[in-house]
């Protein structure tokens, strides 16, 4: 008998809150960036929650987070790194071979 | 860890092997990726449009305000001069286009980097010129301007253009902004198949209400 392969899922970014920020960044092409207000308004985050979720990305060089002014206002700017992209891409292929296509 | 063998999986489909309820089960996780990269997508497209509905319901409000004052105030000039409707309806849909871009470049600059705003904001401005210009196009090509029908016959079929661009937008968006597309139409033929004279400013209060309706519902779900 046959016996499956067990397959990895990337744990950072198999969380539900980190998985739909990975999600919202590489959706977005090359080296565009989002900022944290379109992000929470998207997800349906608290600041705190969505905060310590992109800590935990940053801290794996998933994304990069830059604070700048813009009209004397700060504005976060996050973006997806090319690590983050490329971990994104494995974990959906791994996602896809879990689910058997 | 996961196998492709589906007897593993939970009967929850939220829950993964481990009864885990801070991961998703490999179905869950594929599905909201697909659902978050949707949403993502049509909060771009829909960046200022609580903003440019409102422009927009004041604008139809003042154009067929228009229509019943001089209609009810100037019937001779109206007769004498049935061209006044183009310029009338040319110059509010050039001002709100106008407007409309302004509002909508300057809602996406707060979401995303300039290139991203960009294209997001040149589907959707490629959209509405595409209904914009069917509406003017259409009753001219179809020789409706030629045979002299009247302005009712032509509003008419340029109205329903504007509301199927409504309907389509809402489609591919939030089911609000459809449901506002019927509720223009209506808004114009109810009126001006049983209200006679008063159709216009009927059609002006009805149009503002539907928009500032459709604004607050947006503006409750996130839409600026």
């Amino acid at each position: 008998m046959k016996t499956e392969e067990p397959i990895d899922l990337n744990e950072i970014i198999h969380q539900p809150v980190r998985l739909r920020i990975m999600t919202l960044l590489v959706s977005q092409s090359g080296d565009s960036r989002l900022t944290y207000s379109f992000i929470q308004t998207n997800l349906g985050l608290t600041g705190g929650n969505l905060t310590t979720h992109l800590r935990k990305l940053e801290d794996a060089g998933y994304l990069q987070i830059d604070k700048e002014f813009h009209n004397q206002k700060p504005r976060t700017w996050i973006q997806a790194t090319p690590i983050g992209r490329q971990a994104f891409a494995e974990y959906y292929a791994n996602l896809q071979k879990v689910l058997g296509w | 860890m996961f196998t492709n063998n589906p007897t593993h999986q939970s009967r929850d489909p939220m829950i993964n092997q481990d009864n885990n309820p801070d991961s998703f089960t490999p179905e869950a996780s594929l599905s909201a990726i697909h659902n978050t990269m949707s949403q993502a997508q049509s909060s771009m497209y829909l960046a200022g449009t609580a903003t440019i509905l409102l422009v927009w319901g004041a604008i139809m409000a003042l154009g067929y305000l228009a229509e019943y004052t001089i209609n009810a105030l100037a019937s001779d000039f109206a007769d004498s001069n049935p061209w006044y409707h183009a310029p009338l309806w040319g110059g509010l849909v050039i001002i709100g286009m106008v407007a409309s871009s302004i509002i909508g470049s300057r809602a996406t600059k707060n979401f995303a980097d300039a290139a991203t705003a960009r294209k997001a904001g040149l589907k959707v401005f490629t959209f509405w010129i595409s209904v914009a210009a069917a509406a003017w196009l259409i009753p001219a090509l179809s020789g409706l301007w030629a045979n002299g029908a009247t302005a009712e016959h032509t509003a008419g079929v340029a109205i329903g253009i504007v509301s199927l661009g409504y309907v389509l937008f809402g489609l591919m968006s939030r089911p609000v902004i459809s449901i506002l597309g019927v509720g223009i139409a209506a808004a114009f033929y109810v009126p001006n198949h049983f209200a006679g004279d008063t159709a216009y400013a009927i059609t002006a209060i009805l149009m503002l209400i539907l928009v500032v309706v459709a604004a607050i519902w947006l503006r409750k779900s996130g839409i600026q």
